[in-house]
């Protein structure tokens, strides 16, 4: 710790230089943080939405495949099974837009409560979502979005029905990363029926929570096979899985983002190390005296690459406070416009905060290892022959 | 007077290992934007590029994709026999009901994914004017054949000529494969739409129609009459700008990519600044000189400001170099991308970096270069030749 003010002294010694280097390692550091939080957000949001006694149950040949309404009696009978709740497709969007922008499902609200006992939903927001026959519930995160409170009034026209439901926001999912809208399903069905149609005879899917997580395989293999060799087969998967596969289709791009990713941190590597060589450089003569009076390689060596890891640390703990203020101006953007939307999701997670940190860290290190080491084991003749 | 050309370029190479570094840096940028912006550009293109101008789409109204729509046989047989349609040789309308049902298809490393499924007649060829079989047949109707597009062949289980494709309740023989230059057709499964509907127990035997219009007829006429038609619920629109809606969702990804740009451009412009003003610094000496017989502070400044600027030019030869090879890597180790649209269906797309994107990148270095050397430049501009010369 004795050599800290020479260590900062040499820091500051060319003031640009510093300033310039830290400029880039903290943008960069920046960069890396903000691609990182897109395959952390998706981790963020498994482990914050899922519950390991949660299954999916839906027909085996795709999503889009429905199952006979009768069969969600048949999975709550099934030993072990806690609660079960049919969810289904709407595909509801705001008429004068006619894009889907949030997912909307008709659920059954008697089993919500049951099946997402992990929501921490309100009580009396619950009694109310199963109260009222247009009443819906909402994620946080679209709430948000669109300004929403409890007791509003929206109108939503299916993409997939012939009809148009009126429904009352009475009750609020209290996650930030919960985007989704549920009605009751009697609501469609009734709907349907005033349409001249035969209402609605199947669910989309099936939400399924176990008593216990050990039972959950069995489980699963029962439901599967008391629908096999029906006219829709089921699959059942854990919740976990389903989410993880529903992500799958964006594994080509989070590929590139990390590619980008370790370029970046490339560019970092290469900018350090260049302040690096030049400021030893400049300094070999000066290295070359401490050296003949006496400072042993080591010390040399370890003052050259704190320096480094010094500045990069410093630099990067900036980039990392300038990830969090740019994700906060692009969240108050994405509110704002429905195309830049997905740029909302960025979200700093602690992990990227350290990630962060630590590779600025690591990076001030290995870039300033190959010159510093250089430095510290030329001989001190050499080097003063060379100033001299 | 100015100073030779040669000068400035000779200068990079004096110093070889601190300008190559230098050049890595703006050649990093260079690949990680590159890279992006070809992501894009072929997302765009396999989403724009698909659909033909001379097209309609049909479907039900309020439905925003072919996957929600749903449509009755009375209202093909309706719409078909309307003004305006082109007609083939054997005059029959050049209209082309199709089903469109997004099953699991299973990736070989064990993923999987929704495909388009699309149900079709024969017409269908005739039609979607850019799609063709390059290899096998079309499918017999009213059997279980299928023809695959080329970015799924391949990808699943199952998808290769000659081959049984496992989805929905059934097996389906793969007789041919789709190509359309790059568009998204080319992600898609195209069966029979009787066998489809069946296999997927449709109420409703087709969920669109596409059209193609005849020459010199009114396209906007014919889509008012099919909207107009009071017995159905009905909405046509160009083709072309159905897809390009569709390609609205690369939107949010240009921000990124520009962010990116921005964030890394600055960091590189300050990495090469400082790298310039070593130079300037190490050559306190020699500016003075040049000042001293006569070089005017106009052309030191010109002459730094192309050193920086011709550095730049080189990290970009290096980076476009390596992001083309990249983009080939890529491609070899994961073959396509797979896109997850919102419409439950996935694109799969090939990453090209165009000449567009490294154009893109070139104008991007040469930014990075004349900020960043603009600096240094001007400092060793700002030299008083006395002093300068006495520091030596």
């Amino acid at each position: 710790m004795k050599y800290f003010s020479l260590i900062r002294a040499n820091l500051g010694r060319n003031k640009l230089r510093t300033a310039l280097t830290a400029g880039a390692i903290m943008l960069a550091v920046a960069l890396v943080c903000m691609l990182l939080t897109m395959p952390a957000g998706m981790d963020a949001m498994l482990a914050s939405m899922t519950s390991n006694t949660r299954i999916s149950v839906h027909n085996k040949a795709g999503l889009v495949y429905s199952m006979p309404y009768a069969f969600t009696r048949k999975v709550r009978q099934v030993d072990g099974v806690a609660a079960a709740m049919s969810m289904t497709w709407f595909g509801g969007a705001f008429e004068e837009d006619g894009r889907v922008t949030f997912p909307n499902f008709a659920v059954e609200p008697e089993h919500v409560g049951e099946v997402y006992p992990d929501y921490k939903l309100d009580p009396q927001q619950l009694a109310d979502f199963q109260r009222y026959r247009d009443g819906a519930m909402v994620g946080r995160q679209t709430m948000k979005k669109y300004g929403w409170k409890i007791g509003d009034r929206i109108t939503l026209r299916s993409t997939v029905w012939p009809v148009s439901l009126d429904l009352r926001i009475v009750a609020e999912i209290p996650n930030d990363r919960s985007g989704i809208l549920w009605f009751p399903r009697e609501y469609l069905d009734q709907a349907l029926q005033a349409e001249g149609r035969p209402g609605l005879g199947i669910a989309g899917m099936m939400w399924v929570r176990a008593d216990d997580p050990n039972r959950v395989n069995a489980i699963m293999r029962t439901i599967d096979d008391l629908s096999r060799n029906s006219e829709a087969e089921t699959a059942s998967e854990t919740e976990k899985s389903f989410f993880s596969s529903f992500f799958g289709s964006l594994q080509g791009l989070v590929t590139i983002v990390l590619i980008v990713t370790g370029l970046v941190t490339l560019c970092i590597i290469f900018i350090a190390a260049n302040t690096a060589s030049m400021a030893v450089r400049e300094r070999s003569g000066e290295l070359a005296v401490l050296k003949a009076i006496g400072f042993t390689r080591w010390v040399i060596f370890g003052m050259l690459l704190t320096e480094a890891a010094l500045l990069s640390t410093v630099a990067g703990l900036l980039g990392v406070g300038l990830t969090l203020g740019l994700t906060a101006v692009l969240r108050l953007v994405a509110s704002g416009s429905e195309a830049l939307g997905p740029l909302g999701s960025f979200i700093v997670t602690a992990p990227v905060i350290v990630q962060g940190t630590f590779l600025s860290l690591f990076v001030g290190m290995l870039a300033g290892l190959v010159p510093s080491w250089g430095a510290a084991r030329k001989p001190v003749v050499q080097t003063l022959h060379e100033v001299f | 007077m100015t100073l030779p050309l040669s000068y400035s370029l000779r200068n990079i190479t004096a110093r070889k290992a601190r300008s190559l570094m230098t050049a890595g840096v703006i050649a990093l940028v260079v690949v990680a934007c590159s890279l992006f912006l070809g992501l894009i550009s072929s997302l765009r293109k396999t989403l724009v590029s698909s659909g033909d101008p001379r097209n309609l789409v049909v479907m039900r109204k309020g439905s925003d994709n072919d996957g929600s729509s749903q449509l009755s046989l009375e209202a093909f047989q309706a719409v078909k026999y309307f003004d305006g349609i082109a007609r083939d040789a054997q005059d029959q309308p050049l209209a082309s009901p199709e089903l469109v049902v997004q099953p699991f298809f299973h990736t070989l490393q064990g993923g999987r994914e929704n495909v388009l499924v699309r149900g079709v007649e024969p017409v269908a060829l005739q039609v979607h004017g850019d799609v063709r079989i390059a290899e096998g047949r079309m499918l017999n109707p009213s059997s279980a054949e299928a023809v695959v597009g080329k970015g799924v062949m391949g990808r699943y289980r199952g998808a290769t000529l000659g081959s049984e494709l496992e989805f929905g309740h059934g097996r389906w023989k793969v007789v041919g494969i789709l190509e359309s230059g790059g568009s998204s057709f080319e992600s898609e499964v195209w069966v029979d739409v009787r066998e489809l509907a069946n296999d997927a127990k449709r109420p409703f035997p087709y969920s669109g129609i596409r059209l193609r219009t005849a020459n010199g007829a009114d396209m906007a006429a014919l889509a008012r009459r099919i909207n107009d038609d009071p017995r159905f619920a009905l909405e046509a629109q160009p083709e072309t700008a159905y897809y390009s809606k569709q390609a609205e969702s690369a939107n949010a990804l240009y921000v990124l990519v520009i962010g990116i740009a921005v964030l890394a451009g600055i960091g590189a412009g300050f990495g090469a600044a400082n790298t310039m003003y070593a130079a300037v610094q190490a050559r306190t000496a020699e500016i003075g000189t040049l000042r001293a017989i006569g070089f005017s502070r106009g052309s030191i400044l010109w002459s730094f400001q192309v050193e920086a600027v011709a550095l730049a030019v080189v990290g970009f030869g290096l980076g476009a170099v390596l992001a083309l090879l990249l983009a080939r890597l890529i491609g070899l180790l994961i073959g396509g991308i797979a896109f997850g649209a919102r419409t439950f269906t996935t694109n799969v797309i090939t990453l090209h970096v165009t000449p567009s994107d490294l154009a893109t990148a070139l104008v991007l270095a040469i930014v990075i270069g004349f900020a960043g050397g603009f600096g240094p430049a001007w400092r060793a501009a700002r030299m008083r030749p006395i002093e300068a010369l006495r520091k030596a």
